[in-house]
C-alpha cells in the first residue's frame, strides 16, 4: 500500500516551488488560454505547462489522463468539424466527410485549453505534498474545513484505485472473469464502480471520525509542525505571472 | 469526584428504533483501567462513542441522560472542547491515518498542529509517544507503508501525544497478532499508572482480566455490572451474556479453586497460582 | 479429497523484500491452522494458493495440476478464499444478492443461487438479514456473510483468513461448528489465525510461518508443545497448556476439558 496520494515524490525546480505560487500558475494559465484567442498564445502556453510537467519529472503520469480526455478532444473536433456555424473554408475532404477550417480552429483552440487545463492542475497536484497545498491554504486564512475538502477530493481517486483492486480480486475469487481480452475487463469493469464508490465513502467517513477526535476542527489557532520554507525567487515568479495575465487581458481589449 | 459519570444516559442511532444504550449509568475514577466486554452489538462502540462526544454530536440521533467527562458536559459541550480531554483510538487502523502525512512524525504531529501547540513542545511531545510506543524507528516511514500493528500503535501514539486525561479506545487489538496485541495492552496499563484513565473495548477476555481495575459487563444496551474482573467472571450468568470466562477461571470453577475469603474465582495465571499456593 | 501442493513456493512484491522464501507444502485431510506473526506471509500465502497472486518462482499444484493455467474465477469453484476484511469483498447492497453472486457465477440458476445462498445465511444464523443492506451490519455480521457467500458455493476447499477477528464467543462456536462440518463433509479446511487457543480447539494439523518460511509443521499438539520455538516467533502456547505448567503439569494441553481431566486424575 503506497501513499494515499497523487503526489508523486521528486527533486526537480517545480517540486520546490511554494504551492500558492503553483495554484497562481494554474489560475493564470488557465485564464491566458480563456482570454486570448490566438492560437499560437494559446500554443505557447500550453507549451509552457507541458513543459513543466517535464521538468517536474512528472510527465509520464499525466498521460492516463489525457488518455482518458481523447474521448472527449476527439468528439470536439469531429463535432466543431463538421457542424461549426462558422464553417466555409474547406480545409479537406476524407470521402464524404467534409472539414472545415473554422471549425477545426475552433476545435484546436478547445483541444488545447483543454490540455491545458489538465496538465497546470497536474503541475500542481502532482508535484504537491497535499499537506503543504493545504497548509499553505489554512496559513491564508481560508478555513481547515475546506482544507480537508480539499484533501478528501484529492485522496478520492488513488484511495477508490486501491479499493477496486481489492473488490477486483474479491470478484473474480467468486468465479467473475476479469483477466482477458478487452471485452472481458470492459464487461467487469462496470460492476465495479459502485461498491468502488459505496467503499470509499464509507472509509472517508471512518476518516472523517478519525480527524474530528483528533481535533480537526478546533476553532483556535494552528501552529505546524513544518517549518514555511523559504521558496526563492517567489516573488518574482509571482510577478511574472500576474504579468502575464494584465498582459493578456490588455491584448485582448487593444486588438 | 469521578473523572467519567455516566447517568441514565440512552441513546439511539438516527433512523433507529432500537436503544443502542438503554439506561446506563456508572462512574469511573481517574486512572482507573476499565474493560468493557459484551457480546456483539451489545453497545460497547456505543458507549466509547458517546464518552468521546461523537454520539450525539458525529452522528446525531436520541440521547437521554447526562455524560460528564473530566469536568464537561458532553451534550452541552462542543466536540474540539471534548477532545482536548478526551482521546478515542478505533479498531480500523487504515482509517485513523490522516492520508495526507508522508511520515509517522508528521502524522502524530496532525492533532497538535490543530490543537496549535507551540512547535517546540509539539516536537518533544512526538519524540515522548514515538519513544512510549516503541515506534522511534519507523518514525520517518510513511504510515501507509507499515503493518497493521504498526499503524495501531501509530494511532495511538497520535492520540496520546494530544494528552489526554482520558483514552478510549475500542477493540484496539483486533487486527493485530499476540505479540501486537499484548504490547498494546502494556503500553495502556503504562498510561493508566501514569494517572490517565483508560476506558477500553475488548473481547480478549484474557487480556481484559489482566489488565483491568474493574471490568464492564454490556448486554443488549444495558449495564449488567461494573465490578473487579474477579467479580464479573465469576458470575453464573455469564454465559447468557455473551461472555465466555477467561481460561483461568474456567480451570479454576472446574477445580473449585477460589480465593477462601471472598470465594472467588482467580482470573489470570498469577490468580491460579496465587490461590494453589495458599492452599 | 482435494489436495493443495506448493513446490518451491517463492513470492515478492518488490525486490528488496522477500515475503514468502521457498514454501513446500503438502495440504489434505485434516483441518489445518496456520499462524504465525503479523508480515509472516500468511495471507500472501494463501493468496497465492487462490490464484490470486502468481509466485514469482515455484508452483501450486491443485489436484495434481499446476494451477498456473487457470484463471482466478476457473478456480473459484474448487478454492474458495475467505478474506480478512469483508470490506475487501463485500460489495452488493443487499445480503442476499452479495451471497447469490459467486453461485450465480460459477453456473447455478437463479433459483439454485437463491436456495444455496439461502442455505448458506441460515447455517450462518443471518437468514433474517437475506434483505439487509451488507452496510449496515456491524463487522462481525459481515463477516460471517463474508463466510456465507463463499460457502453458497462449496468448494473443495475453504481458505479462511482470520475468521475469529472481532467475533465474541458464540460467533466463535459458530465457526467451529462450519469448520467441523464442512471437514465431515470432505472439504479441505485452511484456516489463519491469530487465537492459539482456537487454533488448539478446533485444528488437528498447525503450521507456523516465521519470515516467510515454514518454522514448524504438525499434529497440532506437537506444535504447541515447543515452547521455545514458539516463542522465538513471538507465539504463545494455547491456555491450558500455560495453565497447567503453572499448576505443575508438564505436557501440551489443547482444551479446557483435557487439562481437567488430567488434572481430576
Amino acid at each position: 500500500m503506497g501513499a494515499m496520494t497523487l503526489y508523486v515524490k521528486q527533486r526537480s525546480p517545480v517540486h520546490s516551488m511554494d504551492p500558492l505560487t503553483k495554484i497562481l500558475y494554474v489560475i493564470v494559465s488557465i485564464a491566458v488560454t480563456y482570454i486570448l484567442r490566438e492560437l499560437w498564445a494559446i500554443a505557447a502556453m500550453t507549451a509552457v505547462t507541458f513543459l513543466l510537467l517535464v521538468i517536474g519529472k512528472v510527465f509520464r503520469k499525466i498521460i492516463p489522463v489525457l488518455g482518458l480526455s481523447l474521448l472527449l478532444i476527439v468528439s470536439i473536433i469531429v463535432v466543431q468539424g463538421f457542424f461549426n456555424p462558422e464553417n466555409e473554408t474547406v480545409l479537406f475532404e476524407l470521402g464524404f466527410l467534409t472539414f472545415y477550417e473554422e471549425g477545426m480552429r475552433a476545435a484546436a483552440l478547445f483541444t488545447l485549453r483543454i490540455l491545458n487545463m489538465i496538465g497546470s492542475f497536474g503541475v500542481l497536484i502532482l508535484t504537491t505534498k497535499p499537506d503543504d497545498l493545504v497548509e499553505s491554504l489554512i496559513k491564508r486564512g481560508f478555513s481547515p474545513r475546506f482544507g480537508y475538502i480539499l484533501l478528501s477530493v484529492l485522496q478520492l481517486i488513488p484511495q477508490m484505485s486501491a479499493t477496486m483492486g481489492k473488490i477486483t480480486d474479491a470478484q473474480r475469487s467468486r468465479g467473475m472473469e476479469t483477466d482477458g481480452n478487452l471485452w472481458v475487463r470492459t464487461k467487469a469493469f462496470f460492476p465495479l464502480i459502485v461498491p468502488v464508490v459505496l467503499n470509499s465513502l464509507n472509509e472517508t467517513r471512518e476518516r472523517a471520525i478519525a480527524l474530528e477526535v483528533r481535533g480537526f476542527s478546533s476553532k483556535g489557532k494552528r501552529t505546524f509542525l513544518n517549518v514555511t520554507e523559504d521558496y526563492p525567487y517567489r516573488h518574482v515568479i509571482r510577478g511574472v505571472l500576474l504579468a502575464v495575465l494584465i498582459g493578456a487581458i490588455v491584448w485582448r481589449v487593444w486588438t | 469526584m469521578s473523572i467519567i459519570q455516566v447517568q441514565e444516559l440512552k441513546y439511539r442511532y438516527p433512523d433507529t428504533e432500537r436503544l443502542a444504550l438503554d439506561n446506563v449509568s456508572f462512574e469511573i475514577e481517574q486512572g482507573e483501567f476499565i474493560g468493557i466486554v459484551g457480546r456483539n452489538k451489545s453497545g460497547k462502540s456505543t458507549l466509547c462513542y458517546a464518552l468521546a462526544g461523537l454520539a450525539p454530536h458525529f452522528f446525531g440521533g436520541g440521547y437521554g441522560g447526562k455524560v460528564v467527562v473530566n469536568g464537561l458536559e458532553i451534550r452541552a459541550s462542543e466536540i474540539e472542547e471534548i477532545t482536548s480531554d478526551v482521546g478515542l483510538v478505533f479498531e480500523n487502523p487504515f482509517s485513523q491515518m490522516t492520508g495526507s502525512k508522508f511520515t509517522v512524525f508528521e502524522e502524530i504531529a496532525f492533532g497538535l498542529e490543530n490543537k496549535g501547540i507551540d512547535r517546540t513542545e509539539m516536537v518533544q511531545r512526538i519524540e515522548e509517544s514515538l519513544f512510549l510506543l516503541d515506534i522511534e524507528e519507523i518514525k520517518n516511514k510513511n504510515p501507509f507503508s507499515l503493518s497493521g500493528g504498526q499503524m495501531q500503535r501509530v494511532a495511538i501514539a497520535s492520540v496520546i501525544a494530544m494528552k489526554p486525561n482520558v483514552l478510549i479506545l475500542d477493540e484496539p487489538t483486533s487486527q493485530l497478532d499476540p505479540q501486537g496485541s499484548e504490547d498494546v495492552f502494556r503500553v495502556v496499563e503504562n498510561l493508566a499508572k501514569e494517572g490517565i484513565t483508560i476506558v477500553m473495548a475488548e473481547h480478549k477476555i484474557e487480556k481484559v482480566a489482566q489488565y483491568s481495575d474493574r471490568v464492564l459487563l454490556l448486554d443488549d444496551g444495558k449495564l449488567v455490572d461494573i465490578n473487579t474482573p474477579e467479580h464479573i467472571f465469576s458470575r453464573d450468568d455469564l454465559e447468557t451474556h455473551g461472555i465466555l470466562a477467561p481460561a483461568a477461571t474456567r480451570i479454576a470453577q472446574a477445580l473449585d479453586i477460589r480465593d477462601p475469603l471472598t470465594g472467588l474465582y482467580p482470573v489470570t495465571l498469577a490468580g491460579i497460582q496465587r490461590q494453589r499456593g495458599e492452599i | 479429497m482435494a489436495k493443495l501442493e506448493t513446490r518451491g513456493l517463492h513470492f515478492s512484491y518488490t525486490a528488496e523484500k522477500k515475503v514468502l522464501n521457498g514454501i513446500d507444502l503438502i495440504l489434505e485431510g485434516p483441518p489445518t491452522a496456520i499462524v504465525g506473526q503479523n508480515g509472516a506471509g500468511k495471507t500472501t500465502f494463501v493468496k497465492v494458493l487462490k490464484g490470486l497472486l502468481r509466485p514469482s518462482k515455484g508452483s501450486v499444484y491443485f489436484n495434481g495440476e499446476d494451477i498456473k493455467d487457470q484463471t482466478v474465477a476457473q478456480l473459484s469453484r474448487h478454492i474458495g478464499l475467505i478474506f480478512q476484511n469483508p470490506n475487501d469483498q463485500i460489495f452488493k447492497n443487499r445480503v442476499l444478492d452479495e451471497v447469490m453472486f459467486g453461485p450465480s457465477n460459477i453456473g447455478a440458476s437463479r433459483d439454485d443461487a437463491r436456495d444455496q445462498a439461502m442455505a448458506a445465511l441460515e447455517r450462518l444464523g443471518l437468514e433474517d438479514e437475506a434483505d439487509a443492506n451488507p452496510y449496515d451490519l456491524s463487522l462481525s455480521e459481515r463477516k460471517l456473510i463474508a463466510v456465507a457467500s463463499i460457502l453458497a458455493m462449496d468448494p473443495d476447499v475453504l481458505i479462511f483468513d482470520e475468521p475469529t477477528m472481532g467475533q465474541d464467543f458464540e460467533g466463535k462456536d459458530l465457526l467451529k461448528q462450519i469448520i467441523r462440518e464442512e471437514h465431515a463433509r470432505g472439504k479441505l479446511i485452511l484456516c489463519i489465525l491469530h487465537d492459539m487457543d482456537f487454533a488448539a480447539d478446533v485444528f488437528d494439523r498447525t503450521i507456523v510461518f516465521n519470515q516467510g518460511n515454514v518454522l514448524l509443521d504438525g499434529p497440532t499438539r506437537e506444535v504447541f508443545s515447543q515452547k521455545d520455538i514458539l516463542e522465538s516467533a513471538f507465539l504463545e502456547q494455547p491456555s491450558p497448556t500455560q495453565i497447567a505448567r503453572v499448576l505443575g503439569l508438564d505436557g501440551c494441553y489443547l482444551t479446557d476439558a483435557e487439562l481437567i481431566a488430567a488434572l481430576k486424575n
